[in-house]
């Protein structure tokens, strides 16, 4: 039985709409993005708006959960922690006189000096629409500086790669998202390959050379020869290698550096080394160099 | 009017969508709250209207997420319209009926999803339909019929349907 309260005429234009979004999507994909992109400024404006007011208070009870709530365990989470210090200390300053001896070397040689990048701080307000992607939402955008491919850091390392932008909030790509790649090296080896995500949440280095000999707990850093990284980014560590009888490459597992599932604010890399620091000076840029 | 309450449903849709379920999601999936509320519109008001709020639906929600907008427009509409042509062939939609025609429905626009993938192979293809796919379509269809069970509480669905 059907009811009669739609016009015979919405339902023809419905159809004869959806028929034209069809042949269009398929046909001109591109015109049809490039069309909505302007809009794409002005609508993610005013849609963020809502999505910051419920980001901020999502933030402050999250806040007060782990201060107020979430507080057992922290004692030997906090002895824990300082004995990692005490190793950390020891690091440090063998780090500084590897750090003196190589500026020493470096005056030698007389190389010259690179630009460090230049970084916008952000804040991660919600994780991606759909269940598909492996991405985060920031609060900054267009406005900010902020354009596809730039890459997204925090001190400890590689967080993902800004995909997409509207006025005030980007879409990041996480490390660990199976369509990302960003180009690797081990960092012992000096053995390049690229870096894609996995679809249990780590990440691989795959196309490693199979002369390589690369082992567990090496660590895998940016490349920098393409995309918005600068060289030696921390990307993860090696926790598994996969060599193959007759394949033309190896590849190896990798526990990325940065928890991507806990994140809360990141650095997107507005300029790499080498280029120029002028336009990123102008806002809210933090010059910080990389760990 | 109802060109507010359509604005004000996509405006908030973005940050339940984006920032709240996050924290509801099980096993990292969440359902697709988008794609449930154009199944709604369209079943209380229509094929066109279900469209068209699909697509507005579609569009936003792409803005922040890392999607083609083909897809994302293209499953928000059809289910808008779908559930429209639907709504307007069935008598009587029940809960129960509208979930599992979301979950099918889903299910369809998650195979879709997975085939589009063209970088996956055929096991990371079944992996993407295992453990992301049936899942959410089976969430879409409980919150779905969850929804339309709490609408049929508060108002007189049927009349609804037909004003």
């Amino acid at each position: 039985m059907a009811h009669s309260r739609s016009p015979y005429s919405a339902r023809r234009i419905a159809l004869a709409c959806f028929a034209l979004l069809l042949v269009a999507l398929f046909l001109l994909p591109n015109q049809i993005q490039g069309l909505l992109q302007y809009l794409d400024g002005p609508v993610g404006h005013v849609v963020g708006v809502p999505l910051e007011a419920i980001a901020s208070i999502d933030a402050s009870i999250a806040n007060r959960w782990e201060r107020y709530v979430a507080l057992q365990g922290v004692q030997e989470e906090n002895q824990q922690l300082r004995k990692e210090i005490e190793w950390l200390r020891g690091q440090h300053s063998q780090l500084r006189e590897f750090s003196a001896a190589t500026e020493r070397l470096t005056a030698l040689l007389q190389f010259k000096e690179q630009a460090l990048p230049t970084m916008v701080a952000a804040q991660v307000i919600g994780r991606d629409a759909t269940n598909r992607y492996r991405a985060i939402i920031l609060n900054k955008g267009e406005s900010d500086g902020i354009k596809p491919d730039m890459g997204v850091v925090t001190p400890a390392g590689v967080v993902g790669r800004v995909v997409k932008t509207t006025g005030a909030s980007s879409v990041v790509l996480l490390v660990t998202d199976p369509s990302n790649s960003i180009p690797g090296l081990i960092q012992r080896t000096r053995d390049e390959g690229i870096v894609e995500g996995t679809q249990q949440g780590m990440a691989r280095l795959k196309y490693i050379p199979l002369l390589s000999t690369l082992r567990d707990g090496d660590r895998v850093v940016t490349s920098g020869l393409v995309g918005g990284f600068p060289r030696g980014l921390v990307i993860g560590t090696i926790t598994n290698i996969d060599k193959q009888e007759g394949a033309l490459f190896q590849s190896a597992e990798l526990m990325p550096e940065v928890d991507v599932g806990r994140v809360e604010e990141v650095l997107v890399i507005q300029m790499s080394y080498g280029q120029s620091t002028k336009a990123g000076a102008e806002a809210d840029v933090i010059g910080k160099p990389s760990p | 009017m109802k060109f507010l309450f359509y604005l004000i449903l996509v405006l908030l849709l973005v940050p339940l969508q984006t920032t709240l379920l996050p924290h509801l999601s099980v096993w990292s999936i969440k359902p697709d709250l988008g794609f449930v509320a154009a199944a709604l519109v369209g079943i209380f008001a229509g094929e066109l209207e279900g469209l068209l709020v699909g697509l507005a639906i579609g569009w936003v929600l792409n803005l922040f997420s890392a999607g083609e907008l083909w897809l994302s427009l293209l499953t928000n509409g059809g289910v808008g319209i779908l559930a429209g042509f639907l709504g307007r062939q069935l008598t009587l939609v029940t809960s129960i009926s509208l979930g599992v025609g979301l979950l099918l429905v889903s299910l369809a626009s998650g195979l879709f999803a997975a085939v589009s993938f063209t970088h996956l192979d055929m096991s990371q293809m079944w992996w993407m339909v295992e453990s992301i796919a049936l899942p959410q379509a089976c969430f879409d269809g409980a919150v779905g019929a969850g929804l339309y069970w709490l609408l049929s509480q508060w108002f007189h669905v049927t009349r609804l349907r037909t004003e």
